[in-house]
Formats: structure tokens, C-alpha cells, sequence
């Protein structure tokens, strides 16, 4: 399964490679990473970045590359992500060091939802936000979410389930 | 890229698919998993998995899923792999137990050692191997390798087997 690619107004999601390596790297060695199973050494960060790739080969779906439209950078991994485990398919995002604060991981996040909803066909869709992860949970509010339980996670603790507006309410 | 096909006298190496995890699973989280990095849970192995599927996309090579002809269930895997920080690209080898004592790790080695050596132009190629992993070391030895004092092992203490090169296998 290739991904394929999707544009908005900043960004574009595509295929993660090899390129998408070192800024994942740099994230996931920062303290900012602690929310989504980091801090971690760039060998297990390889192995998650070949993990999401694998994703996309098992499920037929993934994450993708976020990758700024002016700069060619690398600003996040974001989108359907269903490990063996999970209570349910989510959306995930993860914002590289350096791109906070820009509304990318909404503007991601919000392409990605409509993706899992339009073309993979997903009925309802949630997002997993570490307790403590502000971030994370005003990015799920912004994308209109709304708490619906909580979940916790077999490595990273206690969670919330944010549930986001089903695919008619898009 | 995805796995090619290799066919030997008894054996098919075609790509890990999604039908093959539970398999994989039974094995990983086992206690024949000891010598190569047990898992202790789906979630932690369903990622490894899921890695090898990616390996491929990231590096153009790979582990094969191992199947006898005649049937697509799996008996092992086998296959070049290089994540980031292994010292050196790794020919490597697991085998279901119920499959073991009839030479199909050795004949898949040896057939995705010669794809490696012809189709990719490697030159040499290693096998990690845990000390006291007595059937791998006497596997790495029937397909020719020995044991190389001066390489750098994968983890403190394990042995370093080095293959014969291209030029003498065929």
C-alpha cells in the first residue's frame, strides 16, 4: 500500500522515509516526547520510524510525513493509527522540535480525520492524550473532540479518549 | 520496496504479511525467543513486526517470511537487516519450533545470502549471535561462517560470526 498524498493549506501528508529520520530523531531524544513513549535513543526511534512504515503494509493505513510546503521540513507525524492492542483506530499527531505554536497539528490532524472518514471509510474515530499532554488535548478541542472516558495505555499510563465529531458532523 | 520472491528446492521467502503475525507472535514472545529478544506483550511485538514490514520500505532489503511449498503458513524468517546502530548488516535467521531439525533455516540463509551478495553487491555479511545460542552458532558454521574476534558485537559479550564473501559462495 503506497500512501498517497494530501495537500492543504501549509502542508502536505506523504510517505515517511528515510528523510523523516533525523527530525524524529531529534523529537523523540527531547523531553517533549515523553507524552508518546520517549524519551528514546535514535536506534529505537529507527525502529518506530520502520514500525509506522510497517503500519501502512499491515493495516493498509497510517501515519504520515507532515512536511511544511514552504520549507520542505519536516513538521510532524500525524494520522490513522491502529496497533495490535488498541482499544480503537485514532488519529495521532506528534509535532517535530521547532514547529509548536503554528496550528500545524490541527491542520494535519483535521486532513487526517477527514481521510479515515472519507476514504478508508472509518465510522467514528478517537485520539489518545497522555494525562498531562495540554497540547495534545487543545489540539483534540480544537479539532471539536470531546472526552469520552479514559483508557490506559500498557506502557505509558493513564490516558484520555477524545472522540472526535462523527463523519456527518464534518 | 517490498520483498521479491525466492524460491529454493523446498521453500518459498515471499513478503511478511498480516496473516503471518500471529505465528510470529507465538514465537517472539516465547521462551525460543530468549537468545534474539523476547517480547512480553502483542502490543511490543506486533511492533517488531510491523518493523520488518518497514525495514523494507526503508532500506530496499529485509526479512523474508519463510514458507515450505505447497503451503503458505510460515516456518521462520530469515533475511538481511540493518537497523540504525547494528555495527554491521546482519544476515539473521528464526525458525517455529515445529519446524526445526530439517535444515530450513540453513537453505533459506543460504538463499538470501546469495540474493544479498548478487542482487544488492554486499560484501560481507555477519550474524550476531548470543553465546550461549548454541543451534544458531552451529548453523553459522555449516553455512560457512566463523567467528570474527575483532568485529563489533551487538551487545557486550555476544559473538560476531562473519560470512565467506561473495566470491566463495559462488
Amino acid at each position: 500500500m503506497t500512501p498517497p498524498v494530501i495537500e492543504t493549506e501549509r502542508l502536505l501528508l506523504r510517505a515517511l522515509g528515510e528523510q523523516d529520520f533525523a527530525p524524529l530523531a531529534a523529537f523523540y531524544a527531547s523531553d517533549r516526547a515523553k507524552f508518546v513513549g520517549g524519551p528514546m535513543d535514535s536506534e529505537s526511534t529507527w525502529r518506530m520510524l520502520a514500525t509506522e512504515i510497517g503500519h501502512w503494509a499491515l493495516r493498509g493505513y497510517g501515519r504520515f510525513g507532515v512536511e511544511e510546503k514552504a520549507t520542505g521540513a519536516t513538521v510532524g507525524l500525524v494520522g490513522p493509527w491502529n496497533p495490535e492492542g488498541w482499544p480503537e483506530p485514532e488519529i495521532g499527531w506528534d509535532l517535530m522540535n521547532g514547529f509548536e505554536g503554528k496550528g500545524y497539528a490541527t491542520e494535519a490532524g483535521r486532513a487526517a480525520l477527514a481521510y479515515s472518514y472519507n476514504t478508508l471509510g472509518w465510522p467514528t474515530a478517537i485520539s489518545l492524550v497522555a494525562d498531562g499532554n495540554y497540547g495534545s488535548a487543545a489540539v483534540a478541542l480544537r479539532l471539536g473532540a470531546r472526552q469520552d472516558g479514559t483508557y490506559t495505555h500498557v506502557r505509558w499510563g493513564p490516558m484520555t479518549v477524545y472522540r472526535h465529531p462523527g463523519p456527518e458532523d464534518l | 520496496m517490498t520483498a521479491p520472491m525466492i524460491e529454493t528446492e523446498r521453500l518459498r521467502l515471499r513478503p511478511p504479511v498480516a496473516a503471518d503475525l500471529e505465528a510470529y507472535l507465538t514465537f517472539i514472545m516465547s521462551d525460543r525467543a530468549t537468545h534474539v529478544g523476547r517480547e512480553k506483550s502483542r502490543f511490543s511485538g506486533w511492533k517488531c513486526f510491523a518493523a520488518e514490514a518497514g525495514h523494507w520500505m526503508l532500506h530496499g532489503y529485509g526479512p523474508w517470511a519463510v514458507t515450505m511449498k505447497g503451503s503458505d503458513a510460515t516456518v521462520g524468517q530469515v533475511g538481511v537487516w540493518h537497523p540504525e546502530q547494528f555495527p554491521e548488516r546482519e544476515l539473521g535467521w528464526l525458525v517455529w519450533e515445529e519446524a526445526e531439525g530439517q535444515g530450513i533455516a540453513h537453505e533459506a540463509a543460504t538463499a538470501a545470502r546469495d540474493y544479498d551478495y548478487r542482487v544488492h553487491g554486499t560484501q560481507t555479511l555477519v550474524s550476531y549471535i548470543a553465546k550461549d545460542n548454541a543451534r544458531s552458532i552451529r548453523l553459522a558454521e555449516r553455512l560457512g561462517a566463523q567467528l570474527d574476534p575483532d568485529a563489533a558485537p551487538l551487545d557486550p559479550g555476544g559473538l560476531v560470526y562473519r560470512h565467506p564473501g561473495p566470491e566463495a559462495v559462488q
